[in-house]
């Protein structure tokens, strides 16, 4: 026992870093998608431009793409892991189906890449480690009907084995300890609470067990290179910051200990044999401006999809929390009293939100985007308490949701089902009914008195639709159409310039608008403002050097 | 398909560590059990006697297979379990295939552990009625070996490689194209896919469905558990798994075929102090109803027991 404790101490005051974080790469060019190589000197990466497989040299910062998409197509890379050696990457790539698939290709982009594994079923493919001999690839499979997989799928091809399956709630990082006996994961500490903890489970299926019981939020967890303790991310009541644990036979020895201070908004990414720990920092800045005035707000840097409320008096909008892009931590919706810059927090239960549309009594939020369960589309949230019902959702529908208006008396939401289809849901009783059936189209919005909607056609024109029978639509010309809003004016973007489009079919005419603005614009009720967001997401790559 | 059929098994059956790791195509690897009841050979053997052993029950008629099965997928095609003398207990016996997943067990939960669960029904008054404290003195065995072995047997009977499974693991021809479009609407437009999730197509929660509402609840449900207002009438969701072979369905066995539950739900259950936000009408067409019977009679497969993969072989 005395011994054991004496290890301990030694343990304990040998893990700590060696200096201040080194900054390798950044821009908006940076996507927190790959994992360095165990070298250290290159990094994968998914081209947010291009669409392409890269690698980054770090030491003598060039990029190269090793896989590219045909010209014309919509195809992309996305997660990747190095093998052991270094000579390939498994990486996922969005195909020309619709859905990702897991590919493997040699480091140096010679030869045509190799399909592993393809499975609509299983849509998302997230690679995250290599077992030590290079023959299987520790994947997270994210099914169709929501379900997350943690599996090993042979490097040479061939079905996955499934070592364990997750309802609706999928690690954010997964590993495999050196000597290829356990995989670390994060994953929920308790049902229906937001805060993650790390657990590890057998790679021979026999054992699972969760490695912290003390309070906190912990995830993207990397073994380490000695095989002797995990690295990971987290926080318990402070700012984000790494943290370490010793671990033995798969069981934790000690307590969770924080071997930097805050870091910013990180995501771990890997480490080389070194013990060089490489992680992304989030550093961008999307903000809500009321005009050209950036409001005021204790998230600064984080906020988005700005919507005026009914009476003028409350702005909403999404503000983003955490580090990740997905799940219902990710974000937040707050209300802003104008008058007042009083704050309030509602926690939708939804795993993504893209907007926020008011009702007619704004007493009721539509939000496009999905749940926890896989279902996307729209949902409504109650203003007073945040209760959220499921609008008109479908397990298959885009994550982003559906993009829907409210009538003008509240009772109903015209919205767009994929771009063919224009429906109206009523509230009382879920009646839904095709209004309108056409092509392309896409973004809508509908005037004061609600009898028109204005729809975008191809991107390259506005549907003015009228609501009651026996009005003829009518074209407007647009080009290169991104979005639509409609307050005394109709609104329309291209890009992040926009446009007043008068409905006597004169010329639209441009208006001043900030350089960097996001899509979706929200004109005051009175007609005087316009708030929107602006400023892009960016990130960096960073290491810190661990003390062995 | 036959052919198929046998390359998937195989293909799936991947030596580990020296052992040979096969549960059902669908299932996973990983089969959780707690660390003072360990699968062992001898206690699942053990498990699987005692299971068919009718010494359990006070009058020697009744074992735990009365009620759960085999040829039924280990559920029972009464409406009710039936104990000794002829006795009825006011709930629907469960199957037991893949409670090796269970987060808690019995309609109501009330049970943590299979090892808790599985001595109850043998103490049960209405059911085998047989006091713990008597057991050595019928099989040799005392009630925390009984309730190991069983728990262990229990966590070895596993259903999978249904043509869902086949379809879902990349084989598009395994399902039907009318299987297919009721694939669709148990995802979609009737919702099911909400609460029956997973690899065992169950979330293991509680939900109120009315079916117990008749101007008042005929049985509590997880509210005897929680003693929350809001639980009451609320029952635990099973699986859907072998449910072509296991009829009648709901807690009380109150409805007989699949048909009568997509009735059941496309009604929007039963109106009641408590229904679940997410039971709601439907509006199916009949062609809508025998997509959907179609795609839950595909979760048919295969049912095995008393072998716990990775440990034997």
């Amino acid at each position: 026992m005395t011994s054991r404790c004496i290890v301990l101490l030694v343990a304990t005051a040998v893990c700590s870093v060696a200096g201040d974080p080194r900054s390798w790469w950044s821009g908006p060019e940076v996507t927190l998608l790959g994992s360095p190589s165990r070298n250290g000197k290159l990094l994968s990466f998914a081209d947010p431009v291009t669409g392409a497989l890269g690698v980054r040299d770090l030491v003598a910062g060039t990029s190269r793409f090793i896989a590219t998409r045909p010209a014309g197509s919509h195809e992309f890379a996305y997660f990747s892991a190095f093998s052991p050696d270094a000579s390939k990457i498994a990486y996922a790539w969005f195909n020309d189906k619709g859905f990702y698939e897991l590919r493997i290709i040699s480091t140096s982009g010679e030869g045509q890449p190799f399909i592993a594994y393809r499975n609509e079923e299983a849509g998302f493919v997230q690679p995250c480690a290599w077992t030590p001999d290079g023959k299987q690839v520790l994947t997270m499979l994210f099914r169709r009907d929501n379900i997350s997989q943690i599996t090993l799928i042979p490097a040479a091809g061939g079905a996955p084995r499934v070592l364990r399956s997750l309802n609706w709630v999928y690690p954010k990082k997964m590993d495999i300890s050196p000597d290829g006996r356990w995989i670390v994961y994060d994953n929920f500490a308790v049902e229906g609470k937001p805060e993650r903890t790390i657990f590890v489970l057998s790679l021979d299926g026999t054992q699972e067990r969760r490695l912290i019981e003390t309070p906190g939020d912990y995830l993207f967890p990397l073994w380490a290179p000695d095989g002797n303790r995990i690295l990971f991310a987290g926080d318990n009541g402070g700012p984000q910051e790494l943290f370490t644990l010793d671990v033995e036979e798969g069981k934790s020895i000690g307590q969770p200990r924080p071997l930097t201070g805050a870091l910013g908004r990180i995501i771990p990414l890997g480490l080389s044999v070194s013990q060089e720990l490489f992680y992304g920092v989030r550093t961008g800045s999307p903000d809500v401006y009321i005009d050209s005035r950036r409001i005021p707000t204790r998230f600064a840097g984080r906020n988005t999809a700005p919507a005026w409320s009914p009476d003028g008096k409350q702005l909403a909008y999404l503000s983003r929390r955490g580090t990740e892009n997905f799940g219902e931590q990710a974000r937040v919706i707050v209300i802003m009293d104008l008058v007042s810059g009083n704050e309030r927090e509602i926690a939708a239960p939804l795993a993504h939100m893209e907007r926020v549309v008011w009702s007619p009594n704004g007493l009721s939020l539509l939000i496009s985007g999905s749940d926890g369960k896989g279902r996307a589309g729209l949902f409504t949230v109650r203003v007073e308490d945040g209760a959220t019902t499921a609008l008109s959702v479908e397990h298959d529908a885009p994550f982003r949701g559906f993009e829907g208006v409210w009538s003008r008396d509240g009772k109903s939401v015209y919205y767009l089902y994929g771009e063919t289809e224009l429906r109206q849901r009523r509230l009382t009783d879920g009646a839904e009914e095709t209004i309108l059936r056409t092509a392309a189209m896409q973004h809508l919005a509908i005037n004061k008195t609600g009898d028109t909607i204005a729809i975008g056609i191809g991107g390259s024109a506005i549907r003015m639709t009228p609501l009651q029978p026996g009005i003829v639509a009518r074209l407007l010309p647009f080009p290169d159409l991104t979005e639509l809003a409609w307050g005394n004016e109709l609104y329309a973007g291209r890009g992040e310039k926009l446009w007043v489009v008068p409905l006597d079919g004169t010329p639209p005419r441009q208006i001043p608008a900030a350089k960097g603005r996001l899509p979706g614009i929200s004109p005051s009720p009175g007609g005087e403002s316009i708030a929107f967001a602006a400023g892009r997401e960016q990130a960096e790559i960073q290491s810190l050097q661990l003390r062995k | 398909m036959r052919h198929l059929r046998l390359t998937l098994a195989l293909v799936l059956c991947l030596p580990c560590n020296g052992q040979l790791v096969c549960p059902p195509l669908g299932l996973d690897a990983y089969l959780p059990a707690p660390e003072d009841n360990p699968f062992t050979r001898e206690k699942i053997e053990l498990g699987k006697k005692l299971f068919s052993d009718k010494r359990l029950s006070r009058d020697g008629t009744v074992s735990c297979a009365t009620c759960h099965d085999p040829h039924y997928s280990f559920a029972d095609s009464r409406t009710v379990a039936v104990g000794i003398r002829g006795q009825k207990s006011t709930r629907h016996a469960p199957t037991l295939i893949n409670r090796v997943f269970g987060k808690s067990f019995f309609w109501d939960g009330r049970a943590a552990t299979l090892e808790q669960q599985v001595l109850q029904p043998i103490a049960n008054a209405l059911e085998m009625n047989m006091p713990l404290e008597e057991l050595p003195q019928h099989v040799q065995w005392n009630a925390t070996d009984v309730s190991r072995a069983l728990a262990a047997y229990v966590r070895t009977i596993l259903a999978g490689n249904s043509p869902y499974d086949r379809y879902l693991s990349g084989d598009r021809s395994a399902l039907s194209t009318e299987e297919q479009e009721g694939l669709r609407l148990f995802r979609g437009k009737a919702n099911c896919a909400t609460c029956h999730v997973g690899a065992n197509l169950t979330d293991e929660r509680f939900h109120n469905t009315g079916i117990a509402w008749e101007n008042g609840f005929r049985d509590d449900g997880r509210f005897a558990v929680t003693q929350r207002e809001a639980d009451r009438g609320a029952f635990k969701t099973p699986t859907l798994r072998e449910a072509a072979r296991r009829a009648p369905f709901m807690h009380d066995g109150s409805l007989t075929t699949i048909e009568e539950v997509i009735e059941f739900y496309d009604h929007g259950g039963k109106a009641n102090l408590n229904l679940d936000p997410e039971i709601h009408p439907l509006h199916l067409t009949p062609e809508e109803k025998n997509r959907l019977a179609a795609f839950l009679r595909a979760l048919t497969g295969v049912v095995q027991d008393g072998v716990a993969p990775g440990i034997f072989r």
